[in-house]
């Protein structure tokens, strides 16, 4: 049957960091708007609106059921939540509407305000993921008392323990963390969105920072954001008229192996390869496959990576077949990830740099949009990007999104 | 439609409050049962879309706990986090796009863990109407219900008369939470009173429930099955937020159901649908919608009610199943509304099987005064 | 088969507090109840008026600025109720109120939102869909939500 084909015709964000000038309603029709702007579309020319966030982060429930007039109801709305993926599911969400055929331009847009949870950073949201993730413990016959004292860990535990698998399997060491972001703290500051940004930063800065959990460092580590990014999708007649270069979406996958950590895999012991990440591997496979990309090593010029930590950067490079399982820090001392590279990874700065959790992982697709539409401003790629890859990472660690997006629509 | 897409397996479990057993132990008795259905394998599922609230269980990101339970262990798969209904149109939506040919929609909620009516609190804005902390979805469906009696002059008794058709019907389905022995107006104006003139019986109960069906590409769905139930058309769309929508009409179920029907083709709807699946969580609730429907003119939803015409034995049969006021597993509801509309035209719905079921239409909803609607036509193979 | 036990957990020791952030607009229009003032946003373009004030009209899309915010008289009409016999807890129990809460649908003079407030110093038989009403204030108004006690008849 004949494919429809979608591209990206705009993009839109806000500045991200703690925001409290504006309620919720407001900072995603900031987002919302500036993306119709971008792809010049009015609100009447958007068919349907896909949005997501965590929703136990902001406290509202179905916050589009409010907020919504603010940028475009009444209107078809879908809303599609995946835990820290949730961005690239809105963002996969999007391309199917338009690719069912059902809509013609849809906007999609994700967002998370972690400010206005009480305790700091996105304790409050986190806590409620901890007490889900450890749930099963209780029938594993651990007490609530020691349940509850576990969620302190939370995400920084998991992912400690996850650069500890990884860092063994691979031999990088806790030097490279520091190399990696370092380099996207740099990278974030010539992205005017970004929430960090060190303009100068080197690896010796971070190696400064104390440890909040071995190999982790507080330098290291994602910020709590607040933020919305949205982009709207067009069906290939309009994406023409309406973008010079639109950022055509060659591909979506997204698979999941939650049991590697829940369930029959390790039987509840944790006893497991984190850093194996296997769902990753079939979705870069997949979406490579349908994208009609057969070397991905060659054709793809640069990637945006799911990484609130910094060996997530590395392992899930290797996990996209940018590089040999193992080998993602030989790349990165000889220089090939950093933003005049030949294989750039995260010249926005990435999520170690801006986390709204809901929106992150579509800011990976936005931002990879905007390379190829030669909109990245001061953190553009030097080189001529031809497809890129967007990648999205979270549920229980073991789901993973990616989008393969081109210049040229998929033929 | 770029292609032709069939419904071609379902199951659901036996709605009830609070019953001994797990989210993931529910899931899995669907997906198994669905598949069973279709007389299909795990294997064959290209896609699974999972349906289900961080709110209503009461931990985030909950809906990753039910992915081995839904048979979706390495196989593309996303979630929606409205009504079940959406969850179809999502997955319809995969298939569409030539992704994928046949995908599964699994919708849950335990209802008992945490009240739906308290989380319909917190959709409230959180700047004004929830500081205030007047407004739940039962005072809000109150208002509604008192601006609709005044303006067409509607009575207590009429609006009770739609639970009394809905729970007279849920006692023959045997997968109906309320089972109430003999009905009457009586019982329901009798029943306690929680926002006037919104009564006990008025208001769907809070299920534990789980639904689950099958969607395939037209070749495979001749592959599947004998008796494929095809969706004709689907429409949805959300009204503004409650301090700046018309309360007196259910405006974007209508806008909903005017795109299913041009999608599939349906002119004359009181005539053309043979049967209606519709999420009435209040009463009054479900006059709103045979107007919102096109099934009568506005203000007219008393007529078919007292005349029968919506009954099981009446010319367009609205709930045969009893509907949501039989019961609610709140995310689940409107993919059992779809299931039970496939089950009629397929002649699968035992005691409450209506004669002769060609199309039909189904429908779910989500936020206060349903705020959120979405429609589905399906039709048979003639 | 052994029998299995339930053991019902209710509530975690763990509290999920919020505050979230009003915005420009909102801060202004709570902050107006000190001087016992209503005001409210009004599209420059179509003229819709809002109430809470917002940023931008859903109606024709046009940004609303300060400079388009009105003073509301404070009057308005009863477009619908009901009487609440019944309040959540806050965790999900409805317990039956000693005293039922009437609950008014107010659109104010001027303006084309409907607020949902509280009514006082009003029989239930006499609450008519139509009649006019108008705010009645804490005697000591600090701008904040809980300035405004309820509204009631107006002559």
């Amino acid at each position: 049957m004949m494919r429809r084909n979608v591209a990206i015709i705009g993009c839109g964000q806000t500045k991200h960091g703690r925001l409290r000038n504006v309620n919720t309603a407001e900072m995603i029709s900031e987002a919302a708007w500036n993306a119709m702007e971008d792809a010049k579309v009015t609100p009447d020319e958007v068919e349907a609106i896909v949005v997501g966030n965590m929703q136990g982060f902001g406290g509202i429930y179905d916050t589009e059921l409010w907020a919504g007039e603010l940028f475009g109801a009444p209107k078809p709305f879908l809303r599609i939540t995946t835990g820290g993926t949730t961005g690239g599911s809105v963002a996969h969400g999007g391309y199917y509407s338009v690719a069912s055929g059902l809509h013609d331009v849809v906007l999609a847009v994700a967002w998370e305000k972690h400010s206005d949870s009480k305790e700091r950073g996105a304790t409050t949201g986190l806590a409620h993921v901890a007490m889900a993730n450890m749930f099963h413990d209780l029938q594993q016959g651990a007490s609530l008392k020691w349940l509850v004292s576990l969620v302190t860990g939370a995400a920084i535990g998991v992912s400690a323990f996850q650069a500890s698998c990884y860092m063994y399997r691979s031999g990088c060491k806790v030097e490279h963390l520091d190399m990696v972001a370092a380099k996207d703290r740099r990278n974030a500051a010539k992205n005017e969105y970004a929430h960090l940004r060190w303009p100068n930063c080197t690896p010796e800065d971070i190696a400064k920072t104390e440890w909040v959990s071995y190999p982790l460092r507080f330098g290291h580590v994602c910020p709590a954001s607040d933020g919305a990014s949205a982009v709207v999708f067009a069906e290939e007649k309009i994406a023409k008229k309406k973008a010079e270069r639109p950022a055509w979406i060659k591909s979506v996958a997204a698979y999941a192996d939650e049991p590697n950590w829940l369930g029959e895999n390790s039987q509840g012991t944790a006893i497991t390869d984190l850093s194996e990440q296997l769902e990753c591997i079939i979705s870069a496979k997949e979406a490579y496959r349908r994208a009609g990309i057969k070397d991905p090593r060659k054709e793809i010029d640069m990637a945006e990576i799911y990484q609130p930590f910094p060996h997530q950067e590395l392992m899930f490079s290797e996990r996209l077949d940018l590089f040999d399982d193992g080998k993602a820090w030989i790349a990165l001392e000889e220089g090939q990830t950093e933003i005049d590279g030949s294989m750039p990874l995260d010249p926005s700065g990435g999520v170690i740099s801006t986390n709204a959790i809901g929106s992150s992982a579509m800011q990976r697709v936005l931002e990879c949009a905007l390379q190829i539409m030669g909109k990245a401003g001061k953190h553009q790629v030097p080189k001529d990007v031809k497809n890129a890859v967007a990648h999205g990472w979270g549920g229980s660690v073991n789901f993973t999104t990616v989008a393969v997006l081109g210049d040229s629509p998929r033929r | 439609m770029q292609r032709k897409i069939a419904i071609v397996g379902y199951a659901q479990t036996h709605h009830e409050a609070d019953p001994p057993n797990t989210r993931e132990g529910m899931v899995f008795e669907v997906a198994k049962g669905a598949l069973d259905k279709a007389g299909i394998t795990r294997e064959a599922i290209d896609t699974v879309i999972n349906v289900s609230s961080d709110y209503q269980d009461g931990r985030t990101i909950s809906n990753l706990f039910l992915v081995m339970a839904e048979g979706a262990y390495l196989k593309d798969e996303s979630k929606v986090e409205m009504d079940g209904a959406f969850g179809v149109l999502y997955a319809m939506m995969r298939i569409l796009s030539g992704t994928h040919d046949t995908a599964m929609v699994v919708g849950v909620t335990q209802g008992s863990i945490f009240s739906p009516h308290q989380i319909s609190f917190y959709t409230l804005d959180p700047t004004f109407d929830r500081q205030i902390g007047l407004l739940n979805d039962v005072a809000a469906a109150a208002i509604q219900a008192r601006m609709y009696k005044n303006k067409y002059d509607v009575s207590d008794e009429q609006i009770a008369m739609v639970s009394v058709k809905n729970l007279v019907n849920a006692t023959s389905n045997p997968y109906a939470h309320r089972r109430i022995p003999k009905p009457t107006v009586k019982k329901v104006l009798n029943s306690k009173l929680y926002c006037d003139p919104i009564r006990e019986l008025n208001i769907s109960p809070i299920s534990d429930g789980a639904c689950a069906l099958i969607l395939a590409s037209e070749e495979k769905a001749k592959e599947i099955t004998d008796a494929p139930v095809w969706v004709k058309g689907v429409g949805n769309c959300q009204d503004s937020y409650l301090r700046d929508r018309n309360l007196l009409k259910l405006e974007s179920l209508e806008t909903a159901a005017k795109k299913a029907y041009k999608m599939a083709g349906v002119k004359d709807p009181p005539t053309e649908l043979d049967v209606a699946e519709v999420t009435e969580r209040f009463s009054h609730e479900e006059l709103m919608i045979y107007e919102a429907l096109g099934l009568c003119r506005e203000g007219k939803g008393k007529i078919l009610i007292e005349t029968g015409v919506t009954e099981r034995k009446g010319q367009t049969p609205v709930n045969p199943s009893g509907g949501a006021l039989g019961a609610d597993p709140v995310l689940a509801t409107g993919l059992v509304r779809i299931v039970e509309a496939a089950k009629q035209i397929r002649g699968e719905a035992g005691k409450y099987q209506i004669q002769g079921v060609r199309q039909a239409l189904a429908h779910g909803q989500t936020g206060l005064c349903a705020q959120s609607n979405i429609v589905f036509i399906l039709g048979g193979e003639r | 088969m052994e029998k299995r036990e339930v053991i019902k957990v209710t509530g975690l020791p763990i509290v999920a507090g919020f505050r979230w952030s009003v915005g420009k607009m909102m801060e202004k229009f709570i902050k107006s109840f000190a001087d016992k003032k209503i005001i409210a946003a009004k599209c420059p373009k179509c003229g819709y008026t809002y109430v809470p004030p917002r940023s931008r009209c859903g109606k024709c899309y046009t940004k609303i600025e300060e400079k388009n915010l009105v003073e509301l008289s404070g009057k308005g009409t009863l477009t619908g109720y009901t009487t609440a016999y019944v309040e959540l807890d806050g965790k999900g129990i409805f317990l039956d109120l000693d005293n039922p809460k009437v609950i008014g649908a107010i659109k104010l003079d001027d303006s084309d939102s409907t607020i949902f407030m509280p009514l006082g110093e009003i029989d239930q038989k006499n609450v008519k869909e139509g009649i006019k009403v108008k705010v009645v204030w804490k005697e000591e108004t600090k701008g904040e939500i809980a300035d405004i006690l309820y509204f009631k008849p107006a002559r």
